[in-house]
């Protein structure tokens, strides 16, 4: 099935899925029990961005089943048959559509400068496609769009070596005209008994970030993960936006030049980047020698090195634009962390920076006392979803490690959680992994000052609260000595005497 | 003759105490936080006279401020030991300190006072004799019927009639004599047959003089002190003062010993709230740095029995520069340098290392006794 179609006997061609599919290792698909996981994620990610897309408030749900019946000892067993179902009520999909967006890779709605879920934009088809070549089974796909009464149910099977769909059934199905959503199932290989934690894991997490969705999730055990949704409001959505300067490369320029129907350096300046005006582009053509008025398409390679070089030392260029981000905000994330049932929780939102022509916000927050464990806990995000893994590595626990919680009245041992998202049009990740944000300077500090910032008023919390505990617990102790004082004067003096006037109730002690 | 301090009568003190309790439950009736004001004993509420010894003065007053926790639990023990000494005045019964420390063990108390340690509880009962005061001066806890373990005996022509009731002569109250009542103040003297009272800081030498018949042969009464005295000796020590007994006090020469003579003499710092416990007429007649080192000396022919002072004796002499009631009485501050300056000190056994038959022992004794006594003009027979 596989087999790369032959030149000669010593050079080969892959085509693109078939490359992808041999390298499935990069996305994360390297044995089952992290293959079961992944797929689940990147079906789960794909729903949530339909439903975010719409504008819709996402009710995502997951079906797991076992399809092996014979086995008994789950322990002695390796991998195992499931049937896997992810139904959203996203905005779905044309009929048409459907093979190109699910059948096909490296298509789709992820390849635009704006912040998105997904890493590599192909997970979801590889997640089917990985199906596939583990059981042989083919891929069912509901889906239905609002306003329509009729939605769709294909059932098809992937050509890896054509990179194309292979649609085996298809057929209209009735539904009410209000309902959308999308439902695809296949069968795929995997390992529960190793994947339970992280998914479990990615679920309860999910639930924190996106406290606006409602996430079902049944286990093969039988047992149903539920989380209902605790806000009503969506994260201001991102918007596409065209590059800045700084975060292109030379490809990216040849590419935009080629295609560019400007013709003259200035408009094209003007035209093809974010945040560059008329006066800032010929400010800039000036400092960087090039004739505002020559076509961009006569640039020779050399040329568009030195232009991509100016970009770099040229320091007028406004920062990129954060409207391409969408930051969950802090009343998203605080009714997020509710979850936890903390006592206390601070969040705050530092302004938008850049880090390599690449805007980024960061959210932090810090939740004290309630439901925590003791201990500090860290829960990391990036452009809202998860990051479970790797965590030691990771730059946000390096800043947890570096603070000095005594400054803020608080110790090691107290019940904090740690809780920072990053979103930006390119996170920086260290490794292919994707599990963990690198110590990158910039992105450190504002991730700090956040930090700071959060436990300044927890700490002032905390402080406050301390202080009318210890008033409670100084006025019960008086009130248990003066108790015993009144009770140890009537037996001796043969009189009542009370106390009451003096704690202005009845003596009794206080709790 | 003129008695000083008689003390206070079991109703006078149950009257101060109910007087106390009433108020303080009169104040938390009235809705108001109790504060209670004393005199402690620092420095500034203690002054040193020569002729007084130590003497409170009242100058710097404390307060216990019953609005915060742990003033409260002080309230709190305080009213509850008072409590106890009411009862058991009333039962006329008496309790040791350590009796006074099982009283809160009882389970309730235990609950809410949460003692651990039997310093806590003495603690209380030296606030309590420092708050319950009586024309201007503090009600030695005897007088709550706190006693510590009576110390110190006394032997001698004198008749008297103890807490027992019975009336006795100390030459006849078995070999030691009579053993020192816990409440010297409401012992009553009936006759006194001596001319001097002797007080011995080891009980060997108290009992050698005694079963050598000096008590008899001198007429003088013979103490013994069994080391530091303890406060029923030292009160016992200033009601026979009071009775114009001459006091002579006999102890090693060290150190240690000008600590124990200055306690008899002029009480100390921590104690200087309880009268009748200084004695400012006690003589000290020896062993003195002179009886081995002066010209004259009684003991310079047993000079090379004297023992090196050790590490601590040297500091104890260092400390007694510091000390008013010896730094400022040139007697005992001269013997004290001189120690400092020799680093040697003697003990009361000495005499036994003179040698002689021991036939000669009483003569030696007597010869001794007569010579110091006559120093401070105390004529022995």
């Amino acid at each position: 099935m596989l087999t790369p179609k032959s030149y000669n006997s010593d050079i080969t061609e892959l085509s693109v899925s078939a490359w992808f599919y041999r390298n499935r290792t990069i996305a994360g698909f390297d044995n089952p029990a992290r293959s079961l996981y992944v797929s689940i994620r990147e079906l789960v990610e794909n729903s949530l961005d339909a439903c975010e897309d719409e504008r819709t408030l996402p009710e995502v749900s997951v079906f797991l089943t076992s399809e092996d019946n014979e086995t008994t000892d789950a322990f002695s067993t390796g991998p195992q048959i499931f049937g896997l179902v992810v139904k959203d009520n996203g905005k779905g999909m044309r009929k048409e559509d459907i093979p190109v967006l699910i059948g096909k890779m490296l298509t789709g709605t992820k390849f635009m400068l704006k912040q998105n879920r997904g890493t590599f934009g192909l997970g979801g088809s590889l997640a089917l496609l990985y199906g596939q070549v583990t059981t042989q089974e083919p891929i069912e796909v509901v889906t239905g769009k609002q306003g329509e009464a009729f939605g769709h149910r294909i059932v098809m099977r992937l050509d890896i070596e054509a990179n194309q769909p292979i649609i085996l059934q298809e057929e209209m199905i009735r539904k009410a005209p209000h309902e959308s959503g999308t439902m695809v199932s296949y069968k795929l290989q995997g390992d529960w008994i190793r994947s339970k934690k992280r998914i479990v894991d990615y679920f309860t997490q999910t639930a924190i970030i996106v406290p606006y969705a409602t996430l079902i999730f049944e286990t093969p055990d039988g047992n149903v993960l539920k989380y209902d949704r605790v806000i009503d409001s969506l994260p201001v959505s991102p918007k596409a936006m065209k590059p800045h300067p700084r975060g292109i490369d030379v490809e990216l320029l040849k590419k935009m030049v080629s295609k560019t129907r400007t013709k003259n350096m200035k408009s094209f300046m003007n035209n093809s980047f974010q945040r560059i005006g008329k006066s800032i582009a010929q400010d800039f053509l000036a400092y960087s020698d090039i004739d505002p008025d020559r076509d961009p398409q006569t640039l020779s390679q050399n040329e568009l090195v030195e232009l991509m070089n100016a970009f770099e030392s040229y320091s007028r260029f406004l920062p990129p634009s954060p409207k391409s981000l969408s930051p969950a905000g802090t009343e998203v994330l605080l009714a997020g962390v509710k979850r936890l049932s903390p006592e206390i929780v601070v969040f705050k939102q530092r302004s938008p920076n850049v880090y390599e022509g690449h805007p980024f916000i960061i959210e932090t927050g810090i939740g004290y006392g309630g439901g925590l464990e003791s201990g500090i806990n860290i829960y990391r995000f990036a452009n809202r979803i998860p990051l479970l893994y790797d965590e030691k590595s990771d730059v946000t626990y390096r800043v947890v490690r570096d603070l000095n919680l005594r400054n803020y009245g608080l110790r090691q041992e107290d019940p904090l959680a740690f809780v920072m998202h990053i979103c930006s049009t390119k996170i920086p990740y260290k490794t292919v992994g994707k599990e963990y944000i690198g110590d990158v300077d910039i992105v450190r500090r504002e991730i700090e000052l956040g930090f700071k910032d959060c436990l300044r008023e927890v700490g002032n919390n905390v402080r406050k609260r301390n202080r009318v505990h210890r008033q409670k617990k100084r006025e019960s102790k008086l009130a248990e000595y003066y108790n015993f004082v009144a009770a140890t004067l009537s037996s001796a003096l043969k009189r009542s005497v009370t106390d009451s006037k003096l704690f202005g109730f009845d003596g009794g002690v206080s709790d | 003759m003129k008695e000083v301090s008689r003390g206070s009568t079991n109703a006078e003190v149950l009257e101060l105490i109910d007087g106390a309790l009433g108020a303080i439950a009169d104040t938390i009736e009235d809705g108001v936080f109790p504060e209670i004001g004393y005199y402690g004993s620092s420095k500034r509420n203690v002054n040193y006279k020569e002729n007084q010894g130590y003497i409170s003065v009242d100058e710097c007053a404390s307060f216990i401020d019953g609005r915060k926790v742990e003033s409260a639990k002080t309230i709190a023990g305080l009213v509850y030991g008072l409590t106890q000494f009411k009862e058991h005045l009333e039962q006329g019964l008496s309790m040791s300190l350590r009796d006074f420390y099982y009283l809160h063990k009882v389970k309730h108390v235990q609950e809410v006072m949460k003692i651990s340690d039997q310093s806590e509880t003495n603690r209380m009962i030296n606030l309590c004799e420092r708050v319950i005061r009586q024309r201007g001066a503090s009600i030695p806890r005897e007088e709550f019927g706190v006693v510590s373990s009576p110390k110190g005996t006394f032997y001698g022509d004198l008749i008297l009639s103890d807490m027992s009731g019975k009336r006795l002569n100390c030459n006849s109250a078995g070999e030691y004599g009579w053993f020192i009542s816990s409440r010297p103040f409401d012992v009553d003297i009936h006759d006194i047959n001596i001319d001097a009272a002797i007080f011995v800081e080891k009980e060997a030498m108290a009992r050698n003089l005694i079963e050598l018949g000096l008590p008899d042969t001198l007429r003088i009464g013979v103490g013994s002190l069994f080391g530091q005295p303890g406060r029923n000796m030292r009160a016992w020590i200033r009601r026979l003062a009071d009775h114009e007994v001459p006091i002579l006090v006999l102890v090693d020469m060290s150190p240690w010993s000008l600590r124990i003579f200055s306690t008899i003499k002029s009480n100390s710092i921590e104690l200087a709230n309880i009268q009748g416990l200084a004695t400012p007429q006690a003589r000290l007649i020896g062993l003195t740095t002179d009886d081995f080192w002066g010209r004259k000396g009684l003991l310079v022919d047993i000079e090379h029995s004297l023992e090196a002072m050790s590490t601590s004796d040297m500091k104890c002499a260092q400390q007694n520069r510091k000390i008013p009631s010896i730094n400022q009485n040139p007697v005992l501050n001269r013997q004290n340098e001189a120690m400092l300056k020799k680093r040697r000190k003697g003990e009361l056994e000495a005499f036994k290392s003179f040698g002689y038959p021991l036939s000669e022992l009483k003569q030696l004794y007597i010869k001794y006794l007569k010579v110091k006594s006559n120093e401070h003009d105390v004529k022995l027979i």
